[in-house]
C-alpha cells in the first residue's frame, strides 16, 4: 500500500509529498529507508525493486511466497534534492541527515525528518540504504556503531561479508541512523552517488531476500531453507587505512572496488593536468580490502584516494606461532 | 616586530594555485590574552570579513603610532574558506559540505575534515580567546548578536556584554551545534564568541563598524589593547533566555511581505506584513505580533515555506 505521509505546500505548485510503502499484517515492522541524500540513487533502486516484488506476491503472482510479518520502505526522503538532481535540498544546502530527530512544526526538511522518524521509531528492524560520499565509490558493505550479536545475525542473514564499525563522531546524534540504535539496525552503502550499480542492487535485493526469510518475515513454501553461509568479518575504524595525494591533477585508477589488494600494488596515478606528466604513483600501504576508492578524477592534495581495510589482523590466525 | 602573515595550510590544486588559509599575527609586547579573530567558514557570510579588514587596518596602523599597545597576540584569519568564497556559496563547492559541521571527533577522512583539524589547531595552540564571525543564512537578517550555549555561559557572558552587540541569547545546548568550530573551542576550554550579523551576500557597514567598535573594547578589557576604550558608547545588550523569544513562522508557503525592519521595537498586535500567493494573486495571512519587543532577525527573503520563520522578536519585560 502506497500511502502519503507528509504533504507540504509549494507556492509554485508541485507540493512536496513524502511517501510509504506497506505491506504485510501489521506489527513490529522491517524499515527500509532510501533517498536521505538526493543523490544516492542505489538505494532508490533497489527500494523501487523491492516494492515490485513484494507486490506481486500481494497480487498472488509469486504463489510460493507468502509475507508473514511486515515491511515499510520510504524510497525517497529527501525529495526536493531528488527532483533537483542534487544531494542536497537547493533550497537552503541543509543536509537531510543532519537534521534529526527533526522536529513536525520546524521547516522542511526537520518536518520531514520528524515524519520519517515517527514512522520507523516502533520497527523492530531498520535498514538505511546509501551510496559512497560525493566523489567516491563504495563496494557493498554495512556501517554499524555496535556490532552485537543482534546486528551480526543481520549481516549474515543479509548475506554481506564487509562490516565496518564506525567510529562515534560529533554528527552523529543528528542522523537518522542513531535515532534507530534501539531497534536491529544498519546502514547498507554500495556504489557511487549519482549512479545505479543493477549488479550491486540485484545482490543486495538478494540480500535482503534472505534476511526476509531468515527472520520469518517472509515464508518460502518451497522449503527452501535460508543461506547463514556468510563469512562477516567486522573492522574496526582502527584497521581502516586511507591513502592519500600529494599532488594534486588527475586520478586514473587501476584497480576496481571489493578488491582484495596486495601491499606495493598500484591503485592508480596522478598526472598534471597541463603536461599529462605522471606527478606520483598510488599504491597500497598494507594488504586489504578496497571497501573506497576515488571516482571523480579531478583531485586536491591531502585526498584520500582509497580506504583499505587491513587484513593484517588475521595473519595471526595464520602464523605457526601462537599470538602474544 | 611587525604584523607577519602566515600560511598555516597549503593544499596543491589541480589548476596550480594552492588553497591557502592565511594568518595575520601581530605580536605582542607583553604576555596578555591572545585573541584570535576568524572570518569566512561560509563562503557566503561576508559581514565579518569586513570586520576584519577594519580590525586589520587599525592594527597596522597601530603598529606604527603606538608600538606598544599591542600586549597580548592577535591573530587574523582574514578568509578561512577560500574556496567556498570566491564562489560565494555557504558550502565548500568541491564537497557540497558545510565545513562548520566537521569539527569534533570521529569524522571520515576529506580533505575538509583535513582543513578544519589544521585550522582548529592552530587557533588551540595560538589563541586565549577566539571570536568567529558569521551573517545568517540567505534567508534571514539578525541583528547584531551573540548566542551563547548555557553550559559556557560563566566564561562568554562578561566578554559578550563587551562586544557592542545589540542582543545576547543563552540557549540550551542542541546535538546540532557538537560539529562546529565554536563549540569544540568552548569544550576545549578556549572561550569562543560565535557573532552574528545581518544577512549573506551583503556588508552592513553601519553594524560592521558596531562590532568593530566592541571588538576593540573587548580587547581594551582583556587587556590585549592597551589603548584608550573608543569613544563611542558601547551598547548594553539585551539578554535574552529561550522562553524570551517569540518566533512567528509562516503557516502557509507564499511570498513574505515584510512592513517592519530589525531593530524596529513591537507593540503587541503590529503588522509584521502578509504572506501572499504569488500565482492567485490571494493574500494567505496577515501576519502580526501577539507580544511586544525587539525584531532580531526577519525574513528579508520573501519565499517562505509552510514552518519558515519570518520574525523573532526579544519580548520585552511586561511580556514576561
Ligand atoms: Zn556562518
Amino acid at each position: 500500500m502506497k500511502e502519503k505521509i507528509l504533504t507540504l505546500p509549494n507556492p509554485f505548485g508541485g507540493d512536496l509529498e513524502l511517501y510509504k510503502n506497506t505491506w504485510g499484517k501489521s506489527g513490529e515492522p522491517l524499515s527500509i529507508v532510501s533517498g536521505l541524500q538526493g543523490d544516492h540513487l542505489n538505494g532508490l533502486f533497489l527500494n523501487s525493486h523491492l516494492t515490485q516484488f513484494l507486490d506481486s506476491i500481494m497480487e498472488g503472482l509469486h504463489p510460493h511466497y507468502t509475507l508473514t510479518g511486515q515491511v515499510q520502505t520510504f524510497p525517497v526522503v529527501n525529495a526536493n534534492a531528488v527532483r533537483s538532481g542534487s544531494r542536497l535540498s537547493p533550497l537552503d544546502g541543509m543536509d537531510m541527515d543532519l537534521a534529526f530527530p527533526g522536529n513536525p512544526d520546524g521547516e522542511t526538511a526537520e518536518a520531514i525528518a520528524s515524519t520519517i522518524w515517527q514512522h520507523t521509531k516502533d520497527s523492530f528492524w531498520g535498514i538505511i540504504l546509501q551510496s559512497a560520499p560525493p566523489h567516491y565509490e563504495d563496494a557493498p558493505h554495512i556501517q554499524t556503531y555496535k556490532p552485537d550479536g543482534r546486528t551480526k545475525k543481520m549481516c549474515k542473514d543479509l548475506q554481506i561479508e564487509t562490516v565496518r564499525r564506525q567510529k562515534e563522531s560529533s554528527t552523529q546524534k543528528v542522523n537518522l541512523f542513531h535515532q534507530l540504535q534501539d531497534m536491529s539496525s544498519v546502514i547498507v552503502s554500495t556504489g557511487s552517488p549519482r549512479t545505479i550499480n543493477p549488479q550491486q542492487c540485484e545482490t543486495l535485493f538478494q540480500g535482503i531476500l534472505n534476511f526476509m526469510k531468515a527472520e520469518g518475515i517472509l515464508k518460502d513454501h518451497r522449503n527452501k531453507k535460508p543461506k547463514h553461509k556468510t563469512n562477516t568479518r567486522i573492522y574496526q575504524s582502527d584497521e581502516e587505512i586511507s591513502v592519500r595525494t600529494t599532488t594534486a591533477g588527475m586520478f586514473l585508477k587501476e584497480v576496481k572496488v571489493g578488491s582484495h589488494l596486495k601491499q606495493g600494488q598500484k591503485i592508480g596515478e596522478v598526472r598534471d593536468i597541463y603536461s599529462g606528466k605522471r606527478l606520483e604513483e598510488i599504491t597500497v600501504p598494507e594488504d586489504g580490502l578496497l571497501i573506497t576508492l576515488r571516482q571523480y578524477p579531478i583531485v586536491y592534495e591531502k585526498e584520500p584516494m582509497a580506504i583499505i581495510l587491513t587484513t593484517k589482523k588475521s595473519w595471526r590466525e595464520y602464523l605457526p606461532w601462537p599470538a602474544h | 616586530m611587525p604584523v607577519k602573515t602566515q600560511s598555516i595550510l597549503s593544499v596543491k590544486s589541480p589548476l596550480g594555485p594552492p588553497i591557502e588559509i592565511l594568518k595575520h599575527v601581530f605580536p605582542a609586547q607583553s604576555n596578555k590574552p591572545r585573541v584570535s579573530f576568524i572570518t569566512g567558514l561560509h563562503g557566503d557570510e561576508l559581514e565579518g570579513l569586513y570586520i576584519c579588514h577594519r580590525l586589520t587596518q587599525y592594527l597596522k596602523e597601530l603598529e606604527t603610532t603606538n608600538p606598544n599597545a599591542i600586549q597580548g597576540e592577535i591573530n587574523i584569519y582574514p578568509a578561512v574558506n577560500s574556496q567556498a568564497l570566491e564562489s560565494s556559496t555557504r558550502l565548500w563547492p568541491f564537497f557540497s559540505l558545510d565545513i562548520n559541521r566537521t569539527f569534533g571527533p570521529g569524522q571520515s577522512p576529506s580533505l575538509a575534515v583535513e582543513t578544519s583539524q589544521t585550522l582548529f589547531d592552530d587557533l588551540q595552540s595560538s589563541s586565549d580567546i577566539v571570536i568567529d564571525f558569521h551573517s545568517s543564512n540567505l534567508h534571514l537578517m539578525e541583528l547584531p548578536q551573540i548566542r551563547i550555549i548555557k553550559d559556557f555561559e560563566k566564561k562568554l557572558l562578561p566578554m559578550a556584554k563587551k562586544s557592542n552587540v545589540d542582543l545576547i541569547w543563552v540557549h540550551p545546548n542542541a546535538d546540532i551545534f557538537e560539529s562546529t568550530l565554536g563549540f569544540n573551542l568552548n569544550r576545549a576550554k578556549i572561550p569562543a564568541l560565535v557573532i552574528e550579523t545581518g544577512i549573506c551576500h551583503r556588508i552592513h557597514q553601519n553594524t560592521g563598524d558596531q562590532i568593530f567598535n566592541g571588538m576593540l573594547n573587548l580587547l581594551h578589557y582583556t587587556g590585549t589593547l592597551n589603548i584608550a576604550p573608543p569613544p563611542e558608547k558601547i551598547k548594553e545588550p539585551k539578554q535574552v533566555q529561550p522562553d524570551q523569544v517569540a518566533m512567528v513562522q509562516a503557516s502557509h508557503s507564499g511570498l513574505f511581505i515584510k512592513q517592519v525592519e530589525v531593530g524596529q521595537v513591537l507593540k503587541k498586535g503590529d503588522n509584521l506584513g502578509k504572506l501572499i500567493d504569488p500565482i492567485t494573486g490571494n493574500v494567505l495571512e496577515e501576519i502580526v505580533t501577539h507580544c511586544s519587543g525587539l525584531l532580531f532577525t526577519l525574513r528579508e527573503h520573501p519565499l517562505a515555506q509552510k514552518g519558515s520563520p519570518l520574525v523573532r522578536i526579544a519580548k520585552s519585560l511586561s511580556e514576561q
